[in-house]
């Protein structure tokens, strides 16, 4: 029973789901950019947040269920989706007073 | 808040709390946040009708060294209804992201906990596994698959298969609420008779106060119900983590 259980917990990254789109998110001067990120509904996203100043951000978002720093000059991918119709307020915890955005899905 | 006022009120908490080990049993789950602080308590109390009423403690330290380990040390603690407070053990956990969240169809990770009892008959003791989670929309399931075995020890052991598991609805940030269940089958290959195995499950709640400056308090907390005459038959247990 146990073997069986760890042979199939071995085969989930084999399970790859590609992303139905992409979306890029900047941070630059402890801003998103853009502040407004459209995204389609029903599809699997790849968002690349690229982290353009010298500080680590972290972006984060709990309707999203979301939370992942970014380091410096770094770009990282978070996984979203599908989404359904609606916003998706994030921010980013390190610097919450500029780092503000939302995901649109019409 | 003051950081040095919420961690000297966490260390306050297990001076004034005694407990043992097995109850204070927590879920694991996948995620690591990379360069994360946290100081960690956890505490549960299990007793069974008849018999004297059982108690375990903790507290660490954990650091997120990469994007995809996390790693804590921490100071176990046990007491039996009537005995004093004791130092129960060591323990080292290490826990590994393996895939990222969401990309997968389940997210993956894995842990290895190695610990050094007081009681030096009993070796050295590591438990590890995966560590599984799935969302859907608001609700987030956790299982986990534990392998134990102890080495060294005075008396020979097989190694012995556990799990935990959770439903959570992600109500709100403050408060969510859900089920949480732990049991053990004995050796992982020769699961023993139902009457020898430990279940327990019950509700548990869930959540995340931010305090500015990149500081959080998160806690869970569950009663857990005995399923089998194996194990306690009531389990109260918390876990407090301090972030910065």
């Amino acid at each position: 029973m146990v073997r069986w259980m760890l042979a199939v917990v071995m085969l989930i990254p084999s399970f790859t789901l590609a992303a139905d789109s992409e979306a890029l998110l900047v941070i630059r001067e402890h801003r998103f950019e853009p502040p407004e990120l459209h995204v389609p509904a029903g599809k699997r996203i790849r968002l690349l947040i690229d982290n353009r100043d010298s500080t680590a951000e972290e972006f984060e978002s709990y309707v999203l269920n979301r939370e992942k720093v970014v380091p410096a000059h770094s770009r990282v991918p978070i996984f979203l989706g599908p989404l359904a119709p609606g916003r998706y307020p994030f921010f980013g915890e390190f610097h919450q007073q500029t780092a503000q955005g939302v995901i649109l899905v019409p | 808040m003051n950081r040095r006022t919420v961690a000297v009120a966490l260390a306050a908490l297990v001076v004034g709390t005694s407990l043992h080990a097995a109850p204070a049993d927590y879920v694991f789950l996948p995620s690591v946040e990379y360069g994360e602080r946290e100081i960690d308590f956890k505490a549960g109390s299990a007793r069974n009708s008849g018999d004297p009423q059982e108690s375990a403690a903790s507290l660490g330290f954990g650091y997120g060294a990469t994007q995809r380990w996390f790693t804590e040390a921490y100071a176990k603690y046990e007491r039996v209804q009537g005995e004093a407070l004791a130092f129960d053990a060591w323990e080292w956990e290490n826990k590994f992201q393996l895939t990222e969240t969401g990309e997968y169809p389940v997210d993956l990770g894995f842990i290895v906990e190695l610990e050094r009892p007081q009681d030096r008959s009993e070796g050295y003791e590591m438990r590890l596994g995966p560590l599984l989670q799935k969302e859907f929309d608001q609700v987030q399931l956790n299982l986990n698959l534990l392998f134990m075995r102890h080495f060294q020890a005075s008396v020979p052991a097989e190694s012995k298969f556990g799990y935990q598991w959770q439903a959570k609805y992600r109500w709100q940030p403050r408060f969510e609420y859900g089920l949480q269940g732990f049991g053990d089958v004995a050796e992982w290959d020769h699961w023993g008779p139902s009457d020898e195995q430990s279940h327990r499950l019950g509700p548990a709640v869930f959540g995340k106060f931010g305090l500015g400056e990149r500081q959080a308090l998160r806690y869970n907390a569950a009663w857990l119900f005995g399923l089998t005459d194996a194990g306690p038959a009531h389990t109260l247990r918390l876990q407090i983590e301090y972030e910065f």
